[in-house]
């Protein structure tokens, strides 16, 4: 193999080389264009970000369940979401918390919506969390988050 | 399981495959090159080797398609070319090795090794920010494999670093490990309480401070990394876990102040260790000045930087240089081994190919919606961007030399099994954001829907 041929060949190599991240470039530019505006960490809220209110959607056959974590005398109770609930002290509430002295009287409620589940804040005292944080307005809550009013904590299952 | 067809995914999977399958060809076409450099006839087991890294790259594309199918399409070519020339330069080398110091058949195994580790944590998780509710679990695993080295009977001394785990027949740094698992921790703390770090309440002069029991934990990472340095001699592994640490805290809270304080903190325990230790001073004397004791001390530097000034502007050419004098070229000295046969041309592309992997891995970070996954996204990134800098800065005099290997290029299966682990995470986090962003859009078109039948 004369030297030149490998000179030629290196030459080759690196060329392969370039266009490969030339290639990388390009579809790198192709996902910034998709691409929504990204936002720093700093940026963003520590709750979610509060969305436009919904408007409820009548004969959603689709339904979740919400199983209590916490606190120990309560844990397992399971709640069926097939229509809306509200949670808090009162009486009169889908998910009454009696003993939760940390929860308001009508302190949340949680609705489904085009096959998602969401939980709104009705202005209560001491505030909703999911996943720990405190949350404004309504957010979405998936399988497995953790919602918690007062002291008591639920889960959605499905 | 079933695969969701979504249009994002079909494309980025399209792209992955084109890129991976470019890869893949200037990787056959290097070993190809290489044997040519000695005999004037193909390689006898190019088929083999072809198979090789065709089955291992397909079967990460697959996994990624089955089980991430929505995550970033450029990750896993970049890391295959990375592997790959990394993988041509090791068994370059070799080729002058004797044949008790051959590594390049134990690197292809732990490629392979690192493959399977990728595929089973895209398997064992399907959601990253389940990881965030383990942090205290992941602290004390990390904190444990990070002080591992240091039981007697363990540890293990290589090259005057005691940072190596003897199991059986393998030595493992299980400091490799400890790296993924405290950014795991590390995202987690920060997450939970940015809120209370970023907004001050004591007020000393025109600053405000955050209260001094949130500042706590948080001098443990700075502690950490002088007791490696100190304990380990492993200044490397502790610049990095610091800086990884610092550059978390400034994206939760925004806050120049702490990479001041950081920096200061750093600069003091840097200066107080030059004092005090003669392995750290003597680091320092040789970056400062290689050629006053070429022979000795300054020996694996300078033949460094000989091989990129007769590597030149394109190089000797693979398999025509001497890239076998420079100490350690399989680990700590591969940039140079490449910067001699492939010259300048060649490590510029080494180096837009890492500034491509960190740039999409903070890609990846600025597009996850869930602070969680934000965070440790940029975490990942910065530990694979400062490791590269930290080891590519020290083989080319820019900073003072610290072994940490270049990721996925490097000889070292602890390394590389914990990069791919990295990267699979890299790919869920995306994953999951892109799965959500597209579940989010969907929820908000079927309201627009009703509300327009309402109207």
């Amino acid at each position: 193999m004369t030297d030149e041929l490998l000179t030629v060949l290196k030459f080759c190599f690196l060329a392969l080389l370039y266009l490969f991240l030339f290639r990388v470039v390009r579809v790198v530019t192709l996902e910034l264009k998709a691409d929504k505006i990204a936002v720093p960490l700093a940026a963003l809220p520590v709750t979610e970000a509060p969305v436009s209110q919904p408007k409820r959607s009548r004969g959603a056959r689709d339904e979740s369940t919400l199983v209590i974590v916490a606190p120990e005398s309560r844990e397992g109770e399971t709640f069926l979401l097939d229509q809306e609930i509200t949670v808090g002290r009162a009486p009169g509430c889908g998910i009454v918390l009696a003993d939760d002295t940390f929860a308001s009287q009508v302190h949340a409620r949680i609705y489904r919506q085009g096959g998602k589940t969401y939980v709104e804040d009705l202005g209560s005292t001491n505030g909703t969390l999911l996943n720990g944080e405190r949350i404004s307005g309504y957010v979405r809550v998936r399988r497995g988050d953790r919602v918690q009013f007062g002291q008591t904590i639920a889960e959605l299952t499905r | 399981m079933s695969v969701n067809r979504s249009a994002l995914g079909q494309r980025r999977r399209g792209h992955e495959l084109k890129l991976g399958a470019l890869a893949l060809v200037i990787v056959a076409a290097g070993h190809v090159l290489l044997a040519l450099s000695e005999s004037p006839a193909f390689p006898r087991d190019l088929w083999a080797f072809l198979g090789a890294i065709l089955a291992l790259f397909v079967i990460a594309h697959l996994a990624v398609r089955r089980l991430a199918p929505r995550a970033d399409p450029t990750l896993l070519p970049l890391a295959a070319l990375l592997l790959g020339i990394g993988y041509i330069t090791i068994s370059r080398l070799d080729v002058a090795a004797g044949a008790a110091d051959r590594v390049g058949p134990t690197q292809a195994l732990w490629a392979a090794v690192g493959v399977v580790a990728f595929v089973t944590t895209l398997v064992l998780l399907p959601t990253v920010r389940a990881l965030a509710r383990y942090r205290y679990s992941f602290l004390m695993l990390g904190v444990i494999a990070l002080l591992l080295p240091l039981v007697p009977g363990l540890g293990r001394e290589i090259n005057g670093a005691l940072l190596w785990v003897r199991i059986g027949p393998l030595t493992v740094q299980p400091g490799e490990a400890a790296k993924v698992l405290l950014v795991v921790f590390f995202a987690a703390y920060l997450v939970d309480k940015r809120e209370l770090l970023s907004a001050g309440s004591r007020r000393i002069g025109r600053v405000y401070l955050p209260d001094p029991k949130h500042l706590g934990p948080l001098l443990l990472p700075w502690a950490a990394s002088i007791l490696i340095m100190v304990q380990q001699k492993d200044l490397g592994s502790s610049l990095l876990f610091f800086v990884a640490f610092l550059a978390m805290l400034y994206i939760a809270t925004g806050r120049y102040g702490y990479v001041v304080i950081g920096t200061g903190l750093f600069a003091t325990a840097a200066i107080v260790a030059y004092k005090t230790f003669g392995h750290v001073q003597s680091r320092i004397d040789i970056w400062i000045n290689p050629w006053q004791d070429l022979q000795d001390t300054g020996y694996q530097l300078t033949q460094s930087l000989f091989a990129f000034g007769s590597g030149g502007f394109a190089g000797t050419g693979l398999g025509l240089g001497r890239p076998d004098v420079i100490p350690v070229a399989t680990t700590d000295f591969i940039f140079a081994a490449i910067g001699e046969e492939l010259g300048l041309l060649g490590t510029i592309a080494v180096l837009i190919g890492f500034m491509l992997l960190v740039g999409s891995a903070f890609r990846i970070s600025l597009q996850a919606q869930r602070p969680f996954l934000k965070l440790f996204g940029a975490g990942l990134a910065t530990i694979l961007g400062m490791q590269t800098f930290v080891i590519i800065g020290g083989v080319t005099r820019v900073i003072p030399l610290t072994g940490v290997t270049l990721p996925f290029v490097s000889y070292g299966g602890s390394s590389l099994v914990s990069n791919f682990v990295i990267l699979a995470l890299l790919l869920r986090i995306s994953d999951e954001s892109a799965t959500e962003a597209e579940d989010d859009a969907a929820t908000e078109e079927a309201r627009r829907a009703i509300e327009s039948a309402h109207a």
